[in-house]
């Protein structure tokens, strides 16, 4: 019975660990490198046009968004880091210019209130759903031989339950579900 | 007399029609009074005529230029064609207003008309909702932001309307947007009526569904119209910036198809009552929300061409609805019992929990980037800006998961799932993601998270795609042809299977974003006369520049040729329109070239003369998939929405012979000679 039970378990790690590692393989075998272009457009959709409405400096087709991109680029061709770009703009246009809220002091709260509620919301979940369920007839869950005798039990039920749903007062399922059942 | 007094005559009529109405209902259901009750009925339909003579008043207005009305004067000109100063009615602030009232009007003579589907108890106050929706939006409309403002002295023409509004995305994206924000008022005058009365049985339950999907079937189309439109007229290559209008638009459509998962526990399970009557208010509110912030311009935006000072008015309202329904609400509260108990975490009712969960996440989680801004500003005096980075990394993976939910969703009982039945039933969803995540890798997919993505969207597809097509092949065994079998399964479990097709659309949906987000390639490039550009396999040539001048407009042009594979594939013209009074704000026209899946989409950045132009290209694969996605979504919820009444009762008859009655509503008599098989034939 509990061979039964692990053997999709089985199948799902051999999968996992092949699709694992063939992306390894392939993930390490081509290292990103993102040419100068790709790099001067991550840096600047980092960046809000500071006299657009809503798009960002790498959208944007305004003359100051224009030269922003040259400066972007003359930066990184001397070797500065993204991040460093990013400060650099930080530094002369002030925090509103970078779009993502930093990590730092107030607008930490812009991340980690989201962050905490989602959690909050899974505790909640979970408390919910333990109270709201009845105490199992057979007593423990944990108890494996009892859970297996019962899957298969549930098991004929279930699946026609699931006919039956699929069905519900359609003449030609009711039919063959009772005959499955029967 | 012009149409324009006409009009604001009709206003102020149907604003004291609503009044009238509003206070019959109420007496009437105090009282008990049915006569009242029909007085009510009759006067929403008065209060939608004298609407529609507004409406029509403004069109005659506008249609017959007018320009001695305000409104017409700033937002039409006599160089526009019919269509665009027809459309003109809603492109500014206070028109739309008149827009939305028309709206909420006819939904609410809909509602009137056919209120005996209805449970009789709610309807009056269903109505006196609706009415006093209608009431304030009416006050607005004859005070502070009238329509028919009339000018002294009439300008010769008009201002013309907004460039950005001149498109034919401006004739259908903005009224189904507004259509749905209005029709949360729907479902929102249920959950009033409901609480008032505390009747949420399982009629209630039926029409309120039923109202909502429309809504979210409009929502739905409106925001979809709506990334066409930015896609088609903004020019930055994309589809969705996560803008705070946009945001505004995508909120109701969250919590409102929250609602629509978990009001099936309801249904089952009649569990989660409290929290359906919070996600119909939190819709109806986050729609006034994202209106108030729209017309308020307190938070800058691509999207917002109407400011006005109406800003105020609206976030009164949305405190009155806030503090009014909290109020109700606590008051009924105590009678707002869960029916039964729950079985299982891993259960159909289980994973409605985790889908409410994570749709209620990424609205608060968006709603917060939205207003954050704000808060910044007023607590800290500190100006920031959160955009598309921030939302992408705290919603891009909620929908990934939803996505994932989705798809483990349909293979759970209800009740309780035995571990090996859903050990099973992944199996066949588990290989198709395995396969994908094996194959792409190889193929040239290098990023982990769009692997991510598509793996979890190829399981879900496999998960929908294989109940279909158990549901189809159980049917095929008894006889029946395979699309006659689809169309059969379809046709007859709608919800179940409408409810399918909206996911699958939503998969197609997040396959598209996934590919436009990921492996979208931009080049810009200057060209002279002869040059070429190469960008991703696509090459182009640049011939040159030309002018066009009609009254009205002047249009610049560059001719480019599009090359693929050695063959010519076309030739397009990426420019600029400029229109009078507006000629600071150039509209583009952006040619959209399709292969396959590929879109290429070239945007006339500068130009000099008729001999240089800087071009920007960009690539952006699978982007197609985006509007089929939402067209399947589309269909998925009118094939839900779509009334089944008299054939359901018909299949409730045939289904007794052999069945035993599921619900006390089918234990109807049937004749004992009618055998299922035969009825189906007939039915077939």
């Amino acid at each position: 019975m509990k061979q039964v039970q692990r053997r999709p378990l089985f199948v799902a790690l051999a999968v996992l660990a092949i699709v694992g590692a063939l992306w390894s393989y392939v993930f390490l075998q081509n290292p990103a490198q993102p040419t100068l272009d790709q790099r001067v457009h991550d840096v600047g959709s980092q960046l809000k046009c500071p006299v657009c409405q809503g798009e960002s400096v790498a959208d944007s087709t305004s003359e100051l968004a224009q030269q922003m991109r040259g400066v972007i680029r003359q930066q990184l061709q001397s070797g500065k880091s993204e991040q460093e770009v990013i400060q650099y703009f930080q530094a002369s246009y002030g925090d509103q210019i970078v779009w993502s809220p930093p990590w730092q002091g107030f607008s930490l709260l812009a991340w980690l209130v989201p962050i905490g509620l989602l959690l909050a919301g899974i505790i909640l979940l979970f408390f919910v759903l333990r109270d709201w369920r009845t105490p199992s007839p057979g007593g423990s869950m944990s108890d494996d031989s009892e859970l297996a005798n019962v899957d298969e039990a549930d098991l004929a039920i279930y699946r026609s339950q699931l006919e039956q749903e699929l069905a519900a007062e359609d003449p030609i399922f009711t039919l063959q579900s009772r005959t499955e059942a029967g | 007399m012009h149409f324009s007094d006409i009009g604001n005559i009709a206003l102020i009529l149907a604003s004291g029609f609503a009044i009238y109405t509003g206070i019959v209902a109420v007496v009437g259901a105090i009282r008990n009074a049915p006569l009242l009750v029909i007085s009510a009925r009759r006067g929403v339909l008065v209060v939608a005529f004298f609407l529609l003579l507004a409406s029509a008043c403004l069109i005659v207005s506008f249609l017959t230029h007018d320009f001695g009305v305000s409104y017409v004067a700033q937002h039409s000109s006599l160089a526009m064609p019919w269509y665009f100063t027809t459309a003109a009615f809603y492109g500014g602030q206070e028109g739309s207003l008149l827009y939305w009232a028309l709206m909420l009007a006819v939904f609410s003579a809909i509602f009137s008309l056919t209120a005996k589907r209805a449970p009789a108890a709610i309807v009056p106050y269903v109505i006196a909702t609706l009415m006093g929706i209608q009431i304030f939006l009416l006050l607005m409309l004859s005070t502070v932001s009238s329509p028919f403002v009339r000018l002294p002295v009439a300008p010769q023409d008009g201002n013309g309307l907004n460039p950005l509004l001149m498109d034919p995305g401006m004739l259908v994206h903005p009224p189904m947007l507004l259509m749905g924000y209005m029709s949360f008022s729907l479902p929102f005058a249920f959950a009033v009526a409901a609480m008032i009365t505390g009747k949420l049985d399982s009629d209630w339950l039926r029409s309120i569904r039923r109202w909502t999907l429309a809504s979210w079937s409009i929502q739905t189309t409106g925001l979809i119209l709506g990334a066409w439109w930015a896609y088609h007229v903004l020019g930055w290559g994309g589809y969705w910036g996560w803008d705070p209008v946009e945001n505004a638009a995508l909120l109701p459509w969250l919590t409102a198809t929250a609602f629509l998962h978990s009001t099936m526990v309801q249904e089952r399970r009649g569990m989660l009552k409290v929290w359906n009557l919070v996600l119909v208010i939190a819709s109806f509110a986050l729609s006034i929300f994202g209106t108030f912030e729209v017309r308020s311009g307190i938070i800058s935006s691509v999207h917002s061409f109407a400011y006005s000072g109406v800003g105020a008015f609206f976030l009164v309202f949305l405190a009155i609805i806030i503090v009014f329904s909290t109020a109700l609400f606590i008051f009924r509260l105590p009678r707002l019992r869960p029916e039964q108990e729950f079985d299982s975490v891993v259960s159909r009712e289980g994973i409605f929990l985790v889908n409410n969960l994570l749709l209620v996440g990424i609205a608060f989680a968006t709603l917060w980037g939205t207003i954050f801004p704000l808060l910044s500003a007023a607590l800290l005096r500190q100006t920031m800006t959160v955009g598309p980075p921030f939302y992408n990394s705290v919603d891009g993976p909620l929908f990934v998961v939803l996505v994932l939910a989705m798809g483990v969703g349909p293979l759970l009982a209800w009740r309780r799932t035995s571990t090996r039945a859903l050990w099973h039933n992944l199996g066949i969803p588990a290989l198709a993601a395995a396969i994908c995540a094996a194959i792409l890798p190889l193929a040239g997919v290098h990023d982990i998270w769009a692997n991510v993505g598509f793996a979890v969207c190829s399981f879900t597809a496999a998960a929908i795609l294989y109940e279909l097509w158990r549901g189809m092949h159980v049917r095929h065994r008894h006889g029946e042809p395979y699309p006659t079998a689809l169309y059969m399964l379809i046709n007859r479990y709608r919800q179940r299977y409408g409810g399918y097709i909206v996911h699958l659309g939503l998969v197609l949906l997040a396959v598209g974003v996934i590919g436009s987000h990921f492996f979208q390639v931009q080049q810009d490039a200057v060209l002279t006369p002869g040059k070429e550009m190469n960008v991703a396999g696509y090459t182009l040539t640049f011939f040159g520049n030309y002018e066009e001048t009609y009254p009205g407009t002047d249009t610049v042009k560059s001719i480019l040729q599009i090359w693929s594979g050695g063959q010519l594939k076309g030739y397009i013209y990426p420019g600029r329109v400029f229109y009078q009074n507006f000629e600071n704000q150039p509209v583009s026209l952006i040619p959209i070239s399709t292969f396959g899946l590929t879109d290429v989409y070239v945007f006339l950045d500068d130009w000099k003369g008729t001999s240089q132009a800087t071009i920007r290209v960009f690539i952006n694969p699978l982007t197609s998939l985006v509007w089929y996605g939402g067209l399947l979504m589309l269909l998925g919820g009118i094939v839900c929405w779509w009334p089944e009444r008299r054939k359901q009762i018909m299949h409730r008859d045939v289904g007794v012979t052999l069945a035993v009655p599921r619900s006390p509503r089918s234990a109807s008599p049937t004749s004992p000679k009618t055998s299922g098989r035969n009825d189906e034939g007939v039915i077939a």
